[in-house]
């Protein structure tokens, strides 16, 4: 009899713990994961924009190898350097283009520049992983950067979002965008005219990946470390 | 000399707000005088070139652009001509030409050092290059620290890092390094320059130890000495020592050549007869298989014929010479007989396991059970004799000429004795009605009849009875004695020997109880083992010598002959000694 009454107490012992680890949603993870709306988990906005700053920083990293990849592969001997003057569809975005304009922007803009940048490669990047596969034997390497940048790309817009969210204090504006009529290039008849196409935009891809991890950076360092990075 | 053209050698921005250009003037030593050489620029958003502001502030033959006139991600266009010409032209934007420049304020500490006093971890910090603005995040720099001792000349480097300040750890406390670090962008590839490089030392801080200057280096003259021994007197134990497991271990025995079937270890162990079975016919074994339907026919030829039934007795079967041969055992099957392999059970009984097919593998399996249960392993085909004799002889050059090779060995040169007792037995089984039992004990592959004469029925009465029926061919082969006695005893009559027999026959266990029946039947009809004549006699008999190619000599113990012409004074004989036994 005893034993039994012991046994019950420990199931019932166990039973409420486990409830209670479960109502109170307590747990040991290193990345807690937050249902939207619930006010008792959230991250900080310093994991937000820590966050927000490494995918950045791998976007950028991996735009630029494979813009030189592609470069080393495609671009000698073609004289695609030489015609230097290649306008990015963002071109029309007015960006900060040096530390004094960066430093004067009011964040909420300059979030939702980066707002706006980060939807204007939406669709390039779909269209860039899907084309890149057509290039005459194109390594592995590059399309599977194509693939992972789009990818890597839509999870930033959603940081960058919620980020604006907490940030802003009144709407958030979705009108920052620049459409892309770039794809009819990248589906040329002629290889050479096409492969330039792809230089550009991957060219272009790099520097604008660079303005938004630098400008995620600036933010954070002034939001967040209070210009003492 | 070739002219050397005018070119810009670099463009170059340290901290992403301003930058600069170089060039090199060339060997137009006319057009050093400045201002003849200019440096144009073009934003890419712009139709003019306009001429460089600033060509003082970075020296000579360079431009530099300030804050004001830097875009940070517009392309770029410089070219640097003269009035009359273009001598080059670069396309660029800011960004992709940052070199940060060297850190500044290098400086070490102590972290701790080891018991011996011999090593010490050092911690080095450094501050960013002044010019570019970490704080605010608008260049973010990772370092490469690299680090020698100042007599080397090789460089080792650390992985590039974004924090200010590196541990090195276990640094020889008696000499002195150099330290320098180098800063980039951290997406970039391109490092800027080296810092001032850093000096440690640590006498100059008191911590030195000089007396630890003879390091003790790895003795490694003494290392190989000493391993050298001792793996020299390791083989040595292990070629000396008497395990032989290690010994194969670490010095595997060459194989040698091995006869396919054969195993080696039958040949250690002694079972010559075994494996003379395997050689005889190992060409054999695999050709020829049983299919059940072919002992069924023979099976039931056996059974039609109720004197062949009586007449297959185990003697007979015992005498017939084609399941001597044990290599029949493992599945020769001659092509147009039925007949099986000695290691075939009952037949009679028609119980086959699955070692019917006789296998060289089960070859020793098929021996246990022939010699566990009373099979009539040997003289079992009675009927087929007559046609078989020629079968037999065909089939069997087969294998004798392996036979009588690889018998050799055992001391035995048996030839194949089989197709004159084949013929002795086809002529003697009208004679064999009665039993009289050389119960064969043992039969061994290799053809070697182990016979254990029964008890009352010994050579004895070969002597004393003849026998009235005489089919025997006299060419000399062998038969049984059985059949022999059979012969010379079919007169007498001796109501005791079935008993006997039958108690003998229990008890070797392996004629088979319908066999048993048959002989005790006949035996009941005609036996005639005298009592009187009962001559202690030796349970076996061995096969001593084979006179070629129809003798076969069977010795036993010492038995008393009536005729010493006898060479074995019981079991098998020859027909030469056969005649002379009989009246």
């Amino acid at each position: 009899m005893s034993a039994k009454g012991a046994s019950l107490k420990g199931l019932l012992l166990v039973a409420l713990l486990v409830s209670h680890m479960l109502l109170t949603k307590e747990g040991v993870t290193s990345l807690p994961i937050c249902p939207n709306g619930s006010v008792n988990c959230q991250l900080s906005l310093e994991e937000l924009f820590d966050r927000a700053v490494k995918l950045s920083h791998y976007i950028h990293f991996l735009s630029s190898e494979m813009f030189n990849e592609f470069d080393e592969r495609y671009a000698q001997g073609r004289g695609f350097i030489a015609k230097a003057v290649n306008s990015c569809h963002t071109a029309s975005l007015t960006t900060p283009e040096d530390k004094e304009q960066a430093q004067q922007i009011h964040h909420e803009d300059l979030l939702n520049l980066i707002l706006g940048v980060l939807r204007s490669w939406n669709d390039p990047l779909i269209h860039l992983a899907s084309e890149v596969q057509r290039i005459k034997e194109a390594p592995e390497t590059i399309l599977w950067k194509a693939v992972e940048i789009e990818e890597q790309n839509k999870r930033l817009l959603e940081g960058m979002e919620k980020i604006v969210g907490r940030v802003h204090s009144g709407e958030v504006e979705n009108d920052i965008y620049t459409p892309w009529d770039g794809l009819p290039s990248l589906q040329l008849a002629d290889e050479d005219s096409r492969l330039f196409a792809f230089y550009n935009l991957l060219h272009c891809l790099r520097r604008d990946s660079h303005k938004i991890d630098n400008y995620l950076k600036v933010l954070k360092c002034r939001l967040i470390h209070d210009n003492n990075c | 000399d070739l002219l050397q053209w005018p070119q810009i050698s670099k463009c170059r921005s340290p901290e992403m707000e301003t930058f600069s250009c170089y060039w090199t003037a060339g060997k137009f030593y006319n057009l050093t005088v400045p201002r003849i050489l200019q440096l144009l620029y073009k934003k890419s958003n712009e139709e003019d070139w306009k001429e460089c502001p600033d060509y003082i502030t970075s020296g000579q033959n360079s431009c530099y652009f300030n804050a004001s006139y830097t875009s940070v991600w517009t392309p770029y266009c410089v070219q640097l001509a003269s009035k009359s010409e273009v001598y080059d032209k670069k396309c660029f934007s800011v960004d992709e030409i940052v070199l940060p420049d060297p850190p500044v304020h290098l400086n070490w500490t102590l972290l701790n050092t080891s018991q011996t006093g011999i090593h010490g971890d050092i911690q080095v910090r450094w501050d960013p290059p002044p010019t570019a603005d970490v704080r605010k995040g608008w260049i973010t720099l990772e370092y490469e620290l690299q680090y020698k001792e100042v007599n080397e000349t090789k460089w080792k480097e650390l992985k590039p890092r974004l924090s200010t300040m590196v541990p090195l750890y276990s640094l020889k406390m008696a000499r002195d390094y150099e330290i320098r670090i180098r800063s980039r962008q951290r997406t970039s590839e391109k490092f800027g320059e080296f810092s001032e490089i850093l000096y440690v030392s640590f006498s100059q801080i008191g911590i030195g130890c000089d007396h630890c200057t003879e390091e003790v280096e790895f003795p490694w003259f003494l290392v190989v000495v000493f391993g050298v021994c001792g793996l020299a007197v390791t083989m040595i134990s292990i070629m000396l020592s008497k395990q032989p497991r290690i010994k194969m271990l670490i010095f595997p025995p060459v194989p040698v050549p091995k006869i396919k079937g054969i195993d080696p270890d039958l040949l250690k162990k002694g079972k010559l007869d075994e494996v003379n079975s395997i050689l005889a016919c190992h060409d054999n074994y695999k050709t020829q298989l049983y299919s059940d339907d072919l002992w069924v026919e023979f099976i039931e030829l056996d059974i039609e014929d109720p004197d062949e039934k009586s007449r297959a007795s185990d003697t007979d079967r015992l005498l017939s010479e084609d399941h001597l041969k044990s290599h029949s055992c493992l599945g020769t099957k001659d092509d147009d007989s039925g007949r099986a392999s000695c290691c075939e059970p009952d037949i009679p009984e028609t119980e086959f396991s699955a070692s019917d097919t006789c296998d060289a593998t089960s070859d020793s399996d098929q021996f246990k059970k022939a010699t566990e249960k009373e099979e009539d392993l040997l003289c079992l085909d009675r009927q087929d004799n007559d046609e078989s004799l020629p079968s037999l002889a065909n089939t069997d050059p087969r294998c004798r000429p392996e036979n009588s090779d690889l018998w050799a060995p055992f001391g035995d040169s048996m030839e194949s004795p089989r197709p004159s007792v084949h013929t002795q037995i086809s002529n003697q089984n009208s004679l064999t009605s009665t039993d009289f039992y050389a119960q064969v004990s043992d039969i061994t592959p290799a053809g070697r009849v182990v016979l254990s004469p029964g008890q009352k029925s010994k050579l004895g009465r070969a002597q004393h009875e003849g026998c009235t029926e005489q089919n025997f061919t006299m060419d000399n082969t062998y038969f049984c004695e059985a059949d022999v006695k059979k012969c010379i005893a079919v007169t007498s009559h001796e109501e005791n020997e079935p008993h006997v027999q039958e108690q003998s026959y229990t008890e070797d266990g392996y004629f088979t109880t319908e066999s048993l029946t048959t002989t005790v039947a006949n035996l009941g009809a005609s036996t005639a083992a005298p009592p009187s004549s009962e001559v202690p006699v030796a349970d076996y008999t061995s096969i001593h010598i084979v006179h070629s190619p129809q003798g076969l000599v069977l010795n036993a113990t010492a038995l008393p002959v009536p005729d010493k012409e006898f060479n074995v004074s019981c079991g098998y004989v020859s027909t030469d000694q056969l005649n002379k036994i009989m009246p």
